[in-house]
This record gives C-alpha cells, structure tokens and sequence, in this order.
C-alpha cells in the first residue's frame, strides 16, 4: 500500500468526522452536547464526599477525593471482586508457566546479561525517584487525586525498569515469583481485614457494625477517626489504598518475571510434557 | 452554529471512528499480536467513551470532583456541586483499567504459548494446524 | 474555556490518524509504537475531561507498561505480521 493513499485516507477520515460533527451541531439529530448538569445520583455523591453538616453526618464518606471514596467507600464491594478477577489472572499466568521460575535460578548460579554501566547506575536513581512518587501518589489518595491503583500501578513501572536493565538473571535473585506473590497474597488479606476492622471494632466493645463501613452510621456509632480539626485522616480509605497498592504492584511484578523468562528455560519444561 | 457543542462533536465522533477501526484490526488481521494492540485501543475507546459521559459543561468552568477547602463552607459545596464533573464513571474506569492490563497480560501468556506450540502467530496457519 | 474545547477537539482528531496507522502497518513494533502515540493522546484527553484520577493510571498503564509488554511479545514471537 502506497504512503499516498494512505496520507488521502486519514484525511478523508479526519474531514468526514468534522462535516458530520458540523451537521450535528447545527441541530441534524437534535443532542446537544456536553449536558449542563449531572445525573442525581451524582450530585448524591458530589454533595455528600465531605460534608460536616449534621444532616449528612450519617451519609458522607468524609473524603475531599470523590473518586476515592466511590472505590473503596460507597462502592467498595465492586473494587473487592475486581481486584480477585485481577488475582484469577495472576493464577491463570502461574498455570501456564509453572516451575519455570525456580528452574531459572537453578540453571543459571553466575551473573550475566543487563546493560553497561551508566545506564544501571541512573536506574539505581530512577527507582528511587518512582517509588518515592507512587507512594506520594498512594498515601495521599484520600486528598488528592491519586489511591492504590494509581500508586500500584506507578510502582510496577519499576520492577520492569530494573528486569530490562538487570536482566532477568540478577532481578529474580532480588524478588522471586513466590516472594511477589506472597506479598500481593498480604496486600489482598488485608483489603479483607480492612474491610471488617470496623466490624471487629464494635464486636470489641459488645456491639455490631456493617462490612465495609467506614464512617459512623445511624445504627452503628463506629468508625475509624477521619477529620481532627484541620487534618483529614481518611478512616478506612488509608488503609485500603495502601493494601491495594501492595497487590498491583507485586502481582504485576510476579506477571512480568513470568511473561520475560528465557525461551530456553521454558521450552524444557514444554517439551518435558509432550 | 455554536462552536463549543461542535468541538465536542468531534471528540465524540472520532471516539466512535476509532471503535470501528479497532473493531477493523479486531476481526480481519491475522497476526495475533495485532489482534492485541487493536485490541488495548478498543478498549481505552469504551473507557473515553464512558468519561465522556461524565462530563458536563459548566459556568465558568469544570472541575475535578476534588473538594479544595478543608472544612468546606455550605456556600463553596453548593457551587462545588454546581461545577464538578461526575465522579462515577471515573471511579468505574480506574478500576477497569488496571484489571484490563492484568487480563490482557494473560491473554499474552496465551499468544506466547500458541507460539511456542505451533511456531506461528498467523490465525489463518494455526487454524491449518491439526495436534 | 474555548481553549479546552479546541486541545480536546485537536487530540481526538490526531487520535484517528494514529489509530489508523497501528492498524494498517505491516511492521508491529511501528504499530506498537503508534500504539502508545494513541494513549498519550488518550490520557491528555482524559486531563482535560476533568479526570485526573483516570489521567494518573493511564500514564504509566497505557505508555509505559503496555507498550514494553508488547515489545516483549514481539522480541519473543515474529515482527512483521505475514500477508
């Protein structure tokens, strides 16, 4: 296919989308957009995020971040299937290639591979530098915008950085997939105590709560301290978000030293089979 | 015409182009790997898409759904819920994101398997293929 | 405010161009290339629809992961998609 025909292409693609917005906008199918309000059940939440009026005490989440607290707050049951769903795709990846990680550090006892020098000194910089803003990011996601999945997800830029760097033979040294998924395996039991310590607080003190509660309600007075005066301590959503981050980052950490291993180390294991 | 509506028109038009394109490479490449990619932009399309909906326009302008004053006066939450865009959606999207990369990394450990097994990542060679 | 509209309108229509030319190229490691040209526009578009949360995901997800990931995949497997 030539380069002209296809340069002709995009721009007839480009133009027939600027004609048919054209048409639209001068009334053709009768939507104008963008809306000059937002549903009522967001204005719920935009009303209610952090709001210290006696008459929302009982509804509001006590969060500045509305993004935040809808994840782990007022939709917290969702973000606790979807991170299994994330676990049931680590599991399938371990399927497919088991073994395969502790055969690479049986094989392979001296050092080699990774790039020269400079460049691993200025990574040792940069995954400081990562780190130190994918936690920022996390602690502060009850603040401003930022949380676990943020946070993890910045984090897990650093064990690729460091595999392609390294190479594989000296970073599964550091961190093998069973120490990765141990610690993902930490990070998911505690989203799961984070979400009863409410609960386990009021059985202390001889009374009953709801799972995932976080603020006080109407009928349960517990709840985790959230707003002292000026500094906003975010109950439950502290705690949630630094689980949370533990999980992306070293289940993406596990699924990257799976996904780069050896050609040769793996198709032993294949052939084994057959 | 008013000019802000037709603005907007094109980001939701071209949304919907790249849905189809993507939809294109979907179905009718062969390479598994192409498969992939078109697949990663189908999916970051439906997730614009969904933001889109989110928004709203406003006087003066938009907003984060982040609350700035600590403790908010009645009055600046009262023009905090005239202005800020939906919160929802986002919530919705952040989360479908990162569990869209950890599927989709699984779905690569498939390709990579194929590879390994029948030496190709042609669907066109491996449907041929028999054992 | 206008300004806004006129980035978001501007990064939506480069968008189709990129999208356009990940489809249709022979050579994946272009294609993954123009890939991630795509998300960039993707998550600038995401800041000014007033998301940041979404914007702050996407950065290191759609740039950076995605693409060395594919890049990855590619090494391993073949290059050039066959005809």
């Amino acid at each position: 296919m030539g380069n002209t025909l296809q340069v002709v292409i995009i721009i007839s693609l480009t133009l027939m989308v600027i004609g048919l917005a054209m048409v639209l906008a001068m009334g053709g199918f009768g939507f104008t957009v963008p809306p000059s309000s937002v549903r009522s059940l967001a204005t719920i939440f935009l009303n209610t995020t952090f709001n210290l009026d006696t008459k929302y005490r009982y509804v509001s989440a006590m969060s500045p971040e509305a993004v935040t607290a809808i994840v782990w707050d007022y939709r917290g049951l969702d973000t606790l299937f979807e991170t299994s769903v994330m676990f049931i795709a680590i599991v399938g990846a371990l399927a497919i290639s088991r073994g395969a990680s502790e055969k690479l550090l049986k094989g392979f006892s001296k050092t080699r591979g990774g790039m020269s020098l400079i460049v691993k000194t200025i990574t040792r910089i940069i995954i400081v530098m990562i780190a130190s803003v994918g936690l920022s990011i996390t602690l502060h996601g009850h603040l401003t915008p930022g949380g676990g999945f943020q946070g993890g997800a910045t984090i897990a830029v650093a064990p690729m950085l460091l595999i392609i760097t390294f190479s594989i033979y000296l970073f599964s040294k550091m961190i093998t997939v069973s120490k990765a998924v141990t610690l993902r395996s930490i990070g998911l039991i505690g989203i799961a105590l984070s979400a009863f310590i409410v609960l386990i607080i009021a059985i202390l003190h001889g009374d009953l709560a709801y799972i995932f509660q976080n603020q006080p309600k109407l009928y349960s007075h517990y709840g985790l301290p959230s707003y002292a005066e000026v500094m906003v301590l975010g109950g439950t959503l502290l705690l949630f978000n630094t689980f949370e981050t533990l999980a992306v980052a070293f289940g993406f950490t596990a699924l990257f030293i799976l996904f780069i291993l050896p050609e040769e180390v793996v198709k032993d294991i294949i052939k084994g089979e057959e | 015409m008013e000019v802000e509506p037709f603005l907007f028109n094109i980001v939701v038009l071209s949304l919907f182009v790249n849905i189809a394109m993507s939809l294109y490479g979907v179905f009718v490449r062969p390479s598994l790997i192409k498969k992939i990619i078109s697949l990663t932009i189908f999916s970051d399309t439906i997730n614009t898409l969904v933001i889109v909906v989110g928004f709203r326009h406003a006087i003066p302008n938009p907003i984060p759904p982040v609350v700035i004053e600590i403790p908010p006066p009645p009055q600046y939450l009262r023009q905090f819920v005239l202005q800020a865009v939906d919160p929802l959606p986002q919530a919705l999207v952040l989360t479908a994101i990162v569990i869209g990369l950890a599927v989709l990394l699984f779905l690569m450990f498939t390709t990579l398997q194929i590879y390994r097994i029948y030496g190709t990542t042609d669907v066109r060679k491996i449907s041929r293929l028999r054992g | 405010m206008m300004l806004h509209y006129i980035l978001m309108a501007l990064s939506a229509l480069l968008s189709i161009s990129v999208v356009y030319l990940a489809i249709v190229e022979r050579d994946l490691i272009k294609a993954a290339i123009f890939s991630a040209v795509q998300s960039a526009l993707y998550a600038f578009l995401y800041y000014l629809l007033m998301a940041p949360d979404i914007f702050l995901t996407y950065i290191p997800v759609g740039v950076g992961l995605y693409t060395a990931l594919i890049l990855i995949l590619i090494k391993k497997t073949e290059r050039y998609e066959g005809e």
